[in-house]
Order: C-alpha cells, then structure tokens, then sequence
C-alpha cells in the first residue's frame, strides 16, 4: 500500500531528443501532461517539461516565437540528470524528492526500463484516497498525549461505539505539547464518541466558539 | 402567488425509523403533522397517499447489490461482515425489520409528489418524510437508505426527456448522495448550502466540487461557518440561489429542508432560527413561481430536536407550501397532547424569538466568511451555469 506503483501512471507520453519545441508543446497540450520523459532507444535520457520548454522559447505574440518553436528541440531544453523514483518506493519518498527539488513530475524506473510517471496530482490523489476525503464521514480531532497506547485507547473508543473508521493519522501538534490524532468516522453523529473521549480525559478540538 | 397544494404522506410513512433511542425518531413526522392540524393548517388537505417505489425506481440510482442487501437486512437476513461492507448494521443505519419496505415507501412517496406537480395534479406538493439525501449508489449514509430525490429526479428523466430539474439542499448536511448521482448531468442543477465539512458529517461539499466535464458548475455547493445564523445563510442564499436557478431555468424545483441548521439541533454547529425555515421556503416558491409556473416539491430531512424544531420548522414550510398563514402561538392542545412526552419545556410560540437566540461574539467575522465563500461560487462557479 501506499507504493509509487499504486499511484503511478503506466501509460507515460514520452518524447525524442530531435523532436521540436513546438512538436513537444503539442503533445503537452493534446495529452494533458506536463511531464515528458526524453526517450532515445528505449533508454530514458532525460525530462522535459511544459515549463521548461516555454521559458525557452519567446513569449506569445512575440514574432520570433513561432521560428524558434520549430528550430529548438528538446535535447536543447531538457534536463539530463534526471531525478528517478522506483516503483516499488514509498510514495512519501516520492513526494519527498519533489518537495526537496521542487520538481512536479519524477519518472518510475525499474532496472533500465521507464515503468511509469508519478507527479504531484498523483501524490495528491493518494493523499485523498489515504484520508478518506471523498467519502463520507465526520472529522475527529484529538489530542495524544505522548504516552503508549493512547492511540489505540482512543481507537477503543471508536470501537466500542460501533463506528468504524475511515481513515487515521497522527503526526506533531502544530502550536501545540504532544500529538494529535485525526480520526473521520463513518457516523454523522459522533457525539457519543466525543463524550466518551471527553469522559477518559481527551481533548476533541471543536470549532471555535459561537 | 397561488397554486394547489397537496401533502403527501400515510401512515406507512412514519415506519421509517430506528428506535426510540436513535436521533432519526419518525415521531418528529408525527408530531409535525398534529401540530399542522391543530394550527388549522389541515383543514381542506387530506393526506394523498402514493405507491412504494419499486424495485426497478430504485434500480435508477442504486445498484442491485445494494438493493438485495437493503432487502436482507429489512427481513432479518445477511450476515452482518457483509452487510457493513454496504453501511448496513451501523449506529447510523441499523438494521432495522422492514427498512427496505419503509424506505421504498419513501422514495415512492417523493416520486409520486414529483409525478403529481408534473402532471398538473397539484403546483406544489410537500413529503416530510422524504429529503434522505445521504444515501448513496450502493452504500447507506447518515441515517439514509434510499435516495428518494434521486429516484425522483431519474425517473423524471426518463418520463419527461430534456426536463431540466434543481434540487435545492439548505439541511446542515451537505446533500452529497444527490450530487455524486448527477455530478456528470448538465440536465440537473443541485445547489446544497450547508455547514462546511470541518467539522462536521459527510466532510465534503466544497465550492471546487462543482460537477464534470459537461455538468462543471451544475453542482453548487456553499460551505457555511459553524455558528452561521439566519441572517448570514439568508444573504448567502439571496446571493446564490436566485442567479443560479435563473441561469439554469428549471421546469421543476425538488427543495429539501432539512432544518438541523438550528441553533438548537444537538448534531451540527449552526445557529439558525426558524425565520430561516420560513424565508427559505417562501423563496423557492417564488422563484418555482417566477420561473416553472410553480411546480414545487418540498421534502424533509435532518432535524434531531424533535421538541422544540422539527414540528415548528416544517409546519411553517407547509404553511408556504399551502399558502396559508402561520399562526403566532404553537395551539395549547397541541402543547398539552405533547408536553408530557416531552424531555424539554415546548415552545409557545410557532417563531423564535431572536432575542432567545443572540448573536455570537464572531458573528460579523462568521458572516465576513461566509461573503468570502460566496465570491468564490459567484467567481468559479455561477458563470458555467
């Protein structure tokens, strides 16, 4: 779970050294990527993207724009030390190496062969399949305090109430001592479980105030 | 403005329930219903009674699985590991005898109210019992069996082809079963102003759900703050629901008033009056007035306080249905029938009063969020229509 392989996209648009600027702008746009793995002899050579490709070509309405399409071709424009990602690689650590490089798109390499691309969309998509954002239910949020167990009492909670979970994580308290926990339950009246929370000594951060 | 009413229900309708002990209590239909007669609401409407949906109606927006699954459990059958796999068996949807014949009645019941305003029968119906709008293709949802909007809105379009029907959602609750089951449908408008998903059940709802592909700003959602009061929801809905139903032109409107955006319902964190459950429906009707020669069908929805809420909030939306007015004082013979009954004292009057309900410390800065959310509908959204 929660592997490249599971977010990654299998059919990848890829492109050739020698085609144009303009040949390779088009396929962004026909295919909707933006990401364009360089293929040469089946082997990757590098990456180019829609970004790279604009900002090496003159801006729209600019007369030399549609000359210099033609006369640029990606071996100009792309980039040669291509950061890959394998597929059998956690996501986190592909969403890792694009926030550190600032890069949306990384090609899924196993052994020498392109298998994939997986971009920030991807990552996202799994990130909302991870949380259960497009499924119903109600968000929990709780404090932990750091000791063992705490997670799995307030688990028990949702347990003895008959509600099961949708999703589960927990990670540092921003501005706050200790961690919290995000539960979505699949109630929409988790008021029994918040009084229960409440009664063992829980904090469930609700709304403001009035 | 005129136009005639009818009140859909039956007796049959009030077996859709899970006990006394579950928030979702089909006595709030009953106890809406003796307070509409001893207001003198009643008098020249009999109850019209319609048939269950059938099989094949519910088959338009639920999947057969489900369906044999809702049967089941209505019957005592299944087994449970397989029946939670549909949200069956749950505190929200238990598995209660008869859920599938009580929920088909519903949906039947929302559907004959549609096919009656359709054919000219009446201008505009009202079924309390209806506005299960949580519940999904195959999956039951916060307390809802069967999508009777749906059902309704589906056969529609295939009895009526190129109707253009809106469904207008104001329950506290995002209205997320109808829109997944026309998200892709251009033909269908659903507009669900609610409290936002933060902190509060199904969690979606956002302005950026607004339909796909060819459907894109056919699905309008207004996330409201917690604690958002009439005045507030009102301006929201006044800025939204007008330009979005003009822009659309719809030959019918299906409203579902689920009225547990009051300041007193103990599941959500709202803070309307009933002054909202009064302005909302006059709205709508004039808006089916202004652009479908009034065809109207009103449904119910959430409500957990039962007492106090429910019976007022739905006697005045039957008011606006039937065209009558609303008296001042909730009927003592009412209050005595039911005040034994009751865990809370029953109000007096059939308004609140807005001097019970003070406006919160934050209240400006709740209503200066609110405008915020409604530019980003009337930014992104509105101009696909």
């Amino acid at each position: 779970m929660l592997l490249v392989r599971d977010s990654m996209t299998r059919q990848v648009v890829t492109i050739g050294l020698k085609n144009t600027a303009a040949e390779a702008l088009k396929l962004c746009r026909e295919r909707s990527v933006r990401h364009l793995p360089v293929v040469e002899r089946d082997e990757l050579v590098g990456m180019v993207s829609d970004r790279d490709l604009r900002s090496a070509t003159p801006a729209f309405g600019d007369p030399a724009r549609a000359a210099a399409l033609q006369k640029i071709v990606v071996s100009d424009v792309m980039t040669r030390d291509v950061v890959k990602i394998r597929p059998d690689d956690p996501i986190e650590m592909a969403a890792n190496v694009m926030r550190e490089r600032g890069i949306g798109g990384l090609p899924v390499v196993d052994g020498s062969a392109l298998v994939g691309i997986v971009t920030s969309s991807d990552v996202m998509q799994a990130l909302v399949l991870l949380l259960g954002a497009h499924e119903p239910g109600s968000r929990l949020e709780i404090s932990l305090p750091e000791r063992v167990g705490s997670l799995a009492e307030v688990a028990g909670v949702f347990r003895d109430a008959g509600v099961s979970v949708v999703s589960v994580v927990s990670g540092p308290a921003s501005g706050r001592d200790g961690r919290v926990a995000v539960f979505r339950g699949d109630t929409i009246d988790p008021g029994p479980v918040v009084q229960r929370l409440e009664e063992v000594g829980y904090t469930v951060y609700g709304p403001p105030s009035e | 403005m005129s136009g005639k009413a009818i009140l859909v229900h039956d007796r049959e309708l009030e077996k859709y329930g899970f006990g006394p002990d579950h928030p979702f209590n089909p006595l709030r239909i009953r106890m809406t219903l003796e307070l509409c007669e001893a207001a003198g609401l009643l008098e020249g409407y009999d109850f019209t009674a319609t048939e269950s949906a059938t099989e094949s109606d519910l088959l338009t927006v639920h999947s057969l699985n489900y369906v044999r699954r809702v049967q089941q459990a209505g019957l005592g059958e299944g087994e449970p590991e397989d029946l939670v796999h549909y949200g069956i068996g749950t505190p929200d949807n238990p598995a209660v005898p008869g859920v599938h014949d009580a929920g088909a009645k519903i949906s039947g019941a929302v559907l004959g109210a549609c096919r009656m305003v359709m054919s000219g029968v009446a201008d505009h119906a009202m079924c309390i019992s209806g506005g299960l709008h949580h519940a999904l293709r195959s999956k039951a949802s916060g307390f809802c069996f069967y999508n009777d909007a749906g059902v309704a809105i589906a056969r529609l379009k295939e009895e009526h082809p190129g109707i253009r029907i809106a469904y207008i959602d104001t329950d506290a609750h995002h209205g997320d079963g109808v829109q997944w089951m026309f998200y892709d449908d251009p033909e269908v408008l659903t507009i669900s102003m609610h409290e936002s998903g933060r902190y509060l059940f199904p969690g979606t709802g956002g302005v950026e759900e607004l339909g796909r592909g060819a459907a894109a700003g056919y699905s309008v959602n207004v996330p409201l703050d917690p604690f958002t009061g009439t005045a507030s929801w009102l301006e929201c809905f006044e800025a939204v629901v007008p330009v979005a139903l003009r822009a659309f032109g719809p030959d019918i409107i299906i409203s579902q008033n689920g009225c547990d955006g009051h300041r007193l319902d103990p599941l959500t964190h709202l803070a309307a009056t009933t002054r909202l459950y009064e302005e909302v429906p006059r709205r709508v009707h004039d808006l089916a007035h202004e652009l479908c020669d009034g065809r109207w069908v009103a449904t119910g929805g959430g409500g957990y306080d039962i007492w106090r809420v429910v019976p007022r909030a739905w006697t005045a939306l039957w008011a606006v249905v039937s065209h009558q007015d609303l008296p001042e004082k909730v009927p003592e013979s009412w209050i005595e029938s039911r005040q034994a009954g009751s865990p809370v004292e029953l109000p007096r009057l059939m308004r609140d009063d807005p001097a019970d309900f003070p406006e919160g410390p934050r209240a400006a800065e709740i209503a200066g969020r609110n405008r915020r959310t409604v530019e980003a509908v009337e930014r992104r959204v509105l101009p696909l229509i």
